[in-house]
């Protein structure tokens, strides 16, 4: 099992990434981590998510953004976290089911696409692609924040 | 839930124990999420709930709506457009066309559409 917070470094623990340390175009290292069943059922808690919208042909699937909570990880790996971040907005794609009763190795992996100033805020642009090991893509986001500093 | 005309509806009200444990599942140690007197200084009405959680809510309306082809080709995008604080009442829609969205008692909070490509 890989919880987020084995891999995620956490705001505040490190010295934080400013906005004029983005590079795009900069590649986030991979990241291999494990869903398993115990936290898909923990994260169908946190989104008051209902087991019977995710059957498919009588199997239970999880939700397939399961995976949101490993996307700032991939990021954060190049770049730590500064506090006050605040989310814009993500454009999520889903290609393949995340079973809900077995192991899911996934490897994320993305990089940076664009960054600018808008309204005084520090905009972070990036996309993240979650991958079984052998290649086959389970989930695409592409995400946009804007950090203080 | 409650589903009128193809428009999927659920609410869900928020409180500071549902962003601490979305908190405690993803690893966000973001204190503008647990720090009252820190987000009222940034000038929001308390702490703020987790952005990717609202889009688990949404996510998991347009699953009922799409069904299996949701893992296969569903998209969604989203913008969190106003913050949602604890004792807000949150209403998470997804209607007929796909257009999602999040609305309390003070603000529509997120907006966005959920399709299949």
């Amino acid at each position: 099992m890989t919880r987020p917070s084995d891999v995620k470094p956490r705001e505040g623990d490190q010295p934080a990434s400013l906005y004029k340390d983005w590079v795009v175009g900069a590649e986030f290292p991979p990241l291999p981590f494990t869903i398993t069943p115990e936290i898909v059922q923990e994260y169908m808690s946190v989104v008051d998510a209902d087991p019977s919208h995710y059957v498919i042909d009588g199997r239970q699937a999880a939700p397939p953004n399961v995976v949101a909570v490993y996307m700032m990880a991939v990021m954060y790996r190049l770049y730590p976290p500064q506090q006050g971040g605040i989310m814009i907005g993500n454009t999520i794609r889903f290609h393949n089911p995340i079973w809900a009763d077995e192991e899911t190795e996934v490897i994320g992996s993305g990089r940076v696409t664009d960054k600018f100033e808008k309204k005084g805020r520090k905009n972070i642009c990036y996309e993240v692609e979650f991958k079984r090991p052998d290649g086959t893509k389970l989930v695409s986001v592409s995400h946009r924040s804007a950090f203080p500093e | 839930m409650a589903i009128v005309e193809g428009r999927v509806e659920k609410t869900i009200p928020q409180t500071q124990k549902m962003f601490d444990d979305y908190g405690k599942l993803n690893g966000d140690n973001d204190i503008l999420h647990y720090d009252d007197a820190y987000a009222k200084e940034r000038g929001f009405r308390g702490t703020l709930g987790h952005g990717l959680m609202y889009t688990g809510y949404v996510c998991d309306l347009a699953a009922k709506k799409f069904g299996s082809d949701w893992h296969y080709r569903g998209e969604l995008t989203v913008k969190y457009i106003r913050p949602v604080c604890p004792g807000d009442n949150l209403v998470v829609s997804v209607d007929a066309d796909g257009t999602v969205q999040c609305e309390s008692q003070f603000d529509v909070t997120l907006v966005g559409k959920a399709s299949l490509v």
